[in-house]
């Protein structure tokens, strides 16, 4: 299985994923970076103050970005 | 070869050179096992117990999507299912998160150790008691604490637990864990664990990396985890 690595950008800095993960292809990998967003989200919810302005990207064994998936793309907004 | 279950049941209780003896007698062979392996699937039929000798096994259950919930982590000298003995099968599975080595012990043969030695069938007692207590504690950690504090929680544990068998020390311990795997404990994703790490170690107060877990600043972490070992059962007395 291919290795992806997930980078997180937000308001305190950059989080490099040194260690990445094993997955069978790029959807694998789109539906991990959806799932970590929102699960960061979820607890900045929790905590009272959601922010928005991060980013994961999502980069293969080759260095390629194959995704930039910004915080608020993870998740839909109703009003 | 059980020496580390031999240093977890001595932190807790006496116990006698005959009723080593009946322990050492207890285990029929040892098997090594790769990493990734699930070793005892949830459902099947045991006649065995198995004892951590070397390595990580966790117990495990899942849903249909795949998502899965490590419900313990097991360290050397760890009975990885001694509740089989009384259960046949188990309602979960057990895999080796790391190379491992393991001590059979067929249930018979425990049987028969109890009865000769009903000390011993306390000491077992205990160690699945001991087992329900951790996962009381991950219930509480999973449900109440915060990431940060989860996370900070499971170190302290560690900490404790492989300090017994004499594999940590004040300031840290190996740990031969994946993110993925950290994640599995706790109930986070891995980009959500892999922020936290990140926040830990920029604090200064715990490093995980390069399968090692480095503890800067112990009194802080057991702050941040609200750890209070005495879940562990840590008092040698009679039991």
């Amino acid at each position: 299985m291919p290795r992806y690595y997930f980078h997180l950008r937000n308001g305190a800095g950059f989080v490099e994923d040194e260690e990445g993960r094993d997955l069978p292809d790029p959807e694998a990998a789109r539906s991990e970076a959806l799932k970590g967003v929102r699960s960061i989200l979820c607890e900045d919810v929790l905590g009272g103050v959601v922010d928005l302005r991060g980013s994961l990207e999502v980069v293969d064994q080759d260095g390629v970005r194959i995704l930039l998936l910004p915080f608020a793309e993870a998740v839909e907004f109703r009003t | 070869m059980i020496e580390s279950f031999l240093l977890k049941l001595r932190a807790r209780d006496e116990i006698s050179p005959d009723e080593e003896e009946a322990i050492r007698a207890m285990f029929s062979e040892t098997i090594e096992v790769p990493s990734d392996k699930t070793i005892i699937r949830a459902g099947r039929e045991l006649t065995f117990s198995t004892l951590l000798l070397d390595g990580l096994l966790c117990r495990f259950k899942d849903l249909r999507d795949g998502s899965r919930q490590i419900s313990e982590l097991h360290v050397a000298g760890d009975f990885a299912d001694l509740h089989s003995f009384t259960l046949k099968h188990l309602d979960h599975s057990v895999m080796a998160l790391t190379r491992c080595r393991l001590a059979i012990a067929p249930h018979d043969r425990i049987k028969a150790v109890i009865h000769a030695h009903p000390h011993l069938g306390r000491m077992f007692w205990f160690m699945t008691n001991l087992d329900a207590a951790i996962h009381r504690e991950w219930v509480l950690s999973l449900g109440r604490r915060s990431a940060l504090s989860r996370t900070a929680h499971l170190f302290c544990e560690l900490r404790i637990r492989l300090g017994i068998v004499g594999l940590a020390d004040e300031t840290g311990y190996a740990l031969n864990l994946t993110q993925t795997d950290l994640a599995e404990c706790l109930g986070l994703t891995s980009v959500h664990v892999n922020r936290v790490l990140k926040e830990l170690r920029e604090g200064g107060i715990v490093e995980f990396r390069g399968g090692r877990v480095t503890i800067r600043e112990p009194a802080q972490l057991e702050r941040i985890a609200e750890f209070d070992p005495a879940y562990l059962y840590l008092e040698k007395r009679p039991r």
